[in-house]
């Protein structure tokens, strides 16, 4: 995806391990917005 | 060797896992495995009494743990099967909306399809469809699976013989072309993959060198969670500051990205 963005012009790179290097290195983490959850369908 | 011969040896047990699985997303012929125990069935060589309730059983068993993992897993076991696809949130969404749509005919005729069979239980446990919902309209379908099968080799066994009997010549050919088009299909995978290898050499940054730059430069840089799957549970969570782009949309809609600020992306 950011190689797809940098082919376009825009200056994009990707974040070495992820979420998951970012929480295990204790940084600020956030709960997902209720206006940005994509609620799934669920039997009821 | 015939594969009756081989059937009648290994028998049952070799039924029941082949059929196993298949119901847990291998690839493995359970129809034809079915159609030669049907087949085996008429010369005696197998008791239906015990092939069909094995079968049907072995079936249920595979389906069950899919389910199961579809319930504990929520969207992660279908964000993992949808991989595959050229475009998993798209595949998530649109498999979740049909089958809701849909739901208990889908589980009926789940296994005639190629890709939903496997699909089909993960998504009713990831949708919450109740236990007892599930396992009635699964071994409806199940039974009807096993059953069809099993019937069709039943019914045309002499034919299968026959044919078995006229191509065992070809034999050799066969097994000629199936290496030739396993070779054909890795060569092709590779092509692939050496062809989009490129992609790994967009420049990558640490964790603590983008915390210091959110820190000092905040207004220099934008950070974009491109997770197919991630939004689909409340309570998820996201980097502090970052903000969703859709993988789907991500290039059709790029003239809303900036420009003058890195772009910073990251998935799991």
């Amino acid at each position: 995806m950011a190689q797809k963005l940098r082919d376009r012009g825009f200056n994009a790179f990707v974040i070495a391990g992820g979420l998951r290097e970012w929480s295990k290195a204790g940084y600020p983490l956030e709960q997902v917005p209720e206006a940005d959850i994509v609620l799934l369908p669920v039997f009821t | 060797m015939h594969p009756l011969a081989n059937l009648a040896r290994h028998g049952y047990l070799a039924l029941a896992l082949v059929v196993f699985l298949e119901s847990i997303g291998l690839p493995v012929p359970a129809a034809l495995a079915l159609i030669a125990a049907g087949t085996a069935a008429v010369s005696h060589a197998i008791a239906a009494r015990y092939a069909l309730p094995l079968a049907l059983g072995a079936t249920l068993a595979g389906d069950l743990l899919l389910y199961l993992a579809g319930r504990l897993s929520g969207w992660w076991l279908l964000g993992v099967l949808c991989r595959v696809s050229l475009n998993p949130e798209s595949c998530i969404l649109k498999s979740a909306q049909r089958f809701h749509r849909r739901g208990k005919l889908t589980l009926v005729v789940a296994k005639f399809i190629p890709g939903i069979n496997t699909m089909a239980p993960p998504m009713a446990g990831s949708m919450r469809m109740p236990f007892l919902r599930f396992l009635q309209y699964d071994l409806a379908g199940a039974a009807a699976y096993v059953g069809a099968y099993f019937a069709v080799g039943y019914a045309f066994a002499g034919v299968i013989d026959v044919v078995y009997r006229k191509t065992m010549g070809l034999t050799r050919a066969v097994e000629w072309l199936a290496v030739a088009a396993l070779a054909a299909y890795i060569l092709y995978r590779f092509l692939l993959y050496w062809k989009h290898r490129r992609a790994d050499v967009a420049p990558r940054i640490t964790v603590h060198a983008l915390a210091d730059l959110q820190r000092n430069e905040p207004q220099k840089i934008l950070i974009g969670d491109v997770r197919s799957h991630g939004y689909y549970d409340r309570g998820a969570q996201r980097i502090a500051g970052s903000v969703r782009l859709e993988p789907s949309k991500l290039l059709v809609g790029e003239e809303q990205l900036p420009r003058d600020r890195e772009l910073y992306l990251y998935c799991t």
